[in-house]
């Protein structure tokens, strides 16, 4: 089962706390989004909304067709796995995940039977008599998602779902997660504040801060053309040079970047860190002092200071078969396609 | 130093236990008076006892008060932890007050407060009346033993229920509940063993059907004698049996 998303202009205050500012936001059926930011940036408010926690002072959430403003949790077509899983100690696995089922009133034989077919699909099939106490966190989880799963909701939410697993582990289970979705075809909404997760699972990226919806789009296209200097910064790391811009061209101490679109104004180029090449293609960024450098295994990781502007430190990212020693000068330039250029936004 | 300890020990131990010992110790006694010297061991009293149907019935008054009163103040106990716990309620801090405040007040006082309103309202003395004092006075432990250990893990388990579509009172009875087991076990029992032993209450609020302590009492006004003992020594190990039980069930489920 799966169904479309839309939300319309929803907005919520906890006390005077602006918490979610006008999210406006659709969601296909059968897609996987990503909410990523910060915390506090209100996704998880998002999440809680959209599963019926919270109610929201303002706007409309329709699933499907259907407006589920007012709709309980237990009466949504959705379920949600939550942060901490929320496991019934007291019951086994089996129970645990067939619990849904129970609810809606499904015979003994037939949610049993359905909640092994969902044991099975995590990975857990042997185990359905175990108590959750006698499992590790990564098969918690796995259970927590089966439970959600058993009732076959059209939306599942999941609420930071691998922030308690090691990073090994949280990697494994990313890759397992994607797949279950695309066998189940279920709407899955992931809420994280991890950009490598989000970018390794989602069909599509909403990155939000200070409750309001900074971009969204493709993984690919959100880091490579973010639509807000947040966006930018968020997704990974990011140079930024100071830049000026007068006539459709930005001035920077290193090159001066045509832009078009944008008005006059002081304004932060954006560079990241391995668009930076020694190649001599594009444009050049001229020379620049080798400050230190590490080797990364797939890249050589350097501080580097601008010649023409020695108050910056840049952070390139170069091949990894040449390691730089400090004080070297290397020529520098980028791609115009991989500069960005943002506003400086009046405070 | 080190037998300094030892001794302070022995001493410790000696003053909390030396009255049990000497009282079960004296309820063998083979003859008709329970002070020393002991004149060996003899179960003729805990035959008496077991044969005496007042003492037997008084067993059985005992047992079904304490039962019925301690299930009554774990389950108000409960409902008014989990409104507390998981509510917002106008004045809830003001009634978490009012909730555990009984227990400051003396049992003499809670029984004869009872015992004028039931005077003035005609309600007949009986073990009803002996196990609603009961109740007042097991409320407030139940209550905060429940209410302790109600945490925020437990909230998030509902909450999982409830968005898998149980109603209210499917949460309570397949979720919290059973979740809340140990708890619940730990006040029951506690109020098991309270009841069990208490005097004053049961004595002002029975008349024909009694409880054990207001037996042993009555018997005691004919003196000292070592069916005392032996009636004594039962209650005690019935009491010890309801300990037993909280520490086997419950306290060595929550260490592992």
């Amino acid at each position: 089962m799966t169904a479309s998303v839309r939300l319309e202009a929803l907005n919520h205050w906890f006390g005077t706390f602006h918490a979610l500012q006008d999210i406006s936001l659709e969601i296909n059926a059968g897609e996987y989004v990503t909410l990523l930011g910060p915390s506090g940036c209100g996704k998880t408010t998002l999440l809680s909304v959209l599963g019926g926690f919270i109610d929201p002072s303002q706007g409309t959430v329709f699933i499907g067709d259907a407006d589920m403003t007012r709709v309980p949790p237990a009466k949504r077509p959705t379920t949600t796995m939550f942060q901490d899983y929320a496991l019934f100690p007291h019951m086994n696995l089996r129970d645990n995940v067939a619990f849904g089922l129970r609810m809606a009133g499904v015979a003994k034989v037939e949610r049993y039977r359905k909640a092994d077919e969902k044991l099975d699909l995590v990975g857990l099939k042997a185990d359905g008599a175990k108590r959750p106490h006698e499992l590790s966190g990564g098969q918690r989880q796995r259970v927590a998602l089966a439970r959600a799963l058993a009732v076959e909701p059209e939306v599942l939410l999941l609420d930071e779902p691998l922030g308690a697993l090691d990073l090994k582990l949280r990697r494994a289970m990313q890759d397992e997660l994607k797949d279950i979705q695309r066998q189940v075809g279920t709407t899955f909404v992931h809420v994280t504040h991890d950009q490598e997760e989000a970018m390794a699972i989602s069909d599509r990226i909403v990155v939000m801060n200070a409750g309001r919806i900074e971009d969204e789009g493709p993984p690919s296209r959100i880091y490579r053309e973010p639509a807000s200097l947040f966006a930018a910064d968020f997704m990974g790391e990011m140079n930024h040079i100071p830049a000026k811009v007068e006539a459709s061209v930005a001035h920077t101490s290193l090159a001066s970047v045509p832009v078009a679109n944008l008005p006059q104004g002081a304004a932060t180029v954006c560079i990241r860190p391995e668009a930076i090449r020694q190649d001599g293609e594009g444009l050049a960024l001229g020379q620049a002092t080798v400050k230190e450098a590490t080797f990364f295994g797939t890249y050589t990781r350097a501080h580097v200071t601008p010649v023409t502007a020695p108050e910056i430190v840049l952070v390139a990212h170069l091949v990894p078969t040449d390691l730089p020693k400090p004080g070297a000068v290397l020529h520098l330039s980028v791609l115009p396609e991989d500069i960005r250029v943002f506003m400086k936004e009046i405070a | 130093m080190r037998m300094a300890a030892w001794l302070y020990l022995f001493v410790a131990f000696g003053f909390i236990y030396l009255p049990v010992v000497t009282l079960v110790l004296f309820s063998f006694q083979d003859g008709t008076i329970p002070v020393p010297p002991f004149n060996g061991p003899s179960l003729g009293w805990y035959a008496d006892v077991l044969a005496d149907d007042d003492v037997t019935d008084a067993l059985l008054h005992s047992l079904l008060v304490a039962i019925g009163s301690s299930a009554t103040a774990v389950l108000f106990g409960f409902l008014a932890a989990y409104g507390l716990a998981r509510h917002v309620l106008p004045g809830s801090a003001l009634m978490r007050v009012l909730l555990i405040a009984p227990l400051t007040v003396s049992y003499l006082i809670v029984g004869l407060g009872l015992l004028i309103v039931l005077n003035r309202t005609g309600v007949g003395l009986s073990l009803i009346t002996a196990g609603i004092g009961h109740v007042v006075i097991n409320l407030p432990l139940a209550f905060a033993i429940i209410y302790a250990s109600m945490g925020a893990q437990h909230e998030n388990a509902e909450r999982a229920a409830r968005d898998l579509g149980a109603s209210e009172a499917k949460v309570v009875l397949l979720v919290t509940a059973p979740m809340l087991a140990p708890a619940l076990a730990a006040a029951f029992f506690l109020s098991v063993t309270l009841s069990w032993d208490e005097f004053i209450i049961a004595f002002l609020l029975t008349r024909f059907d009694i409880t054990l302590p207001v037996e042993i009492w009555s018997m005691l006004r004919s003196g000292l004698s070592p069916r005392l003992n032996a009636i004594g020594s039962v209650v005690f190990l019935i009491s010890v049996t309801a300990v037993l039980l909280l520490e086997f069930t419950v306290l060595r489920r929550r260490r592992s």
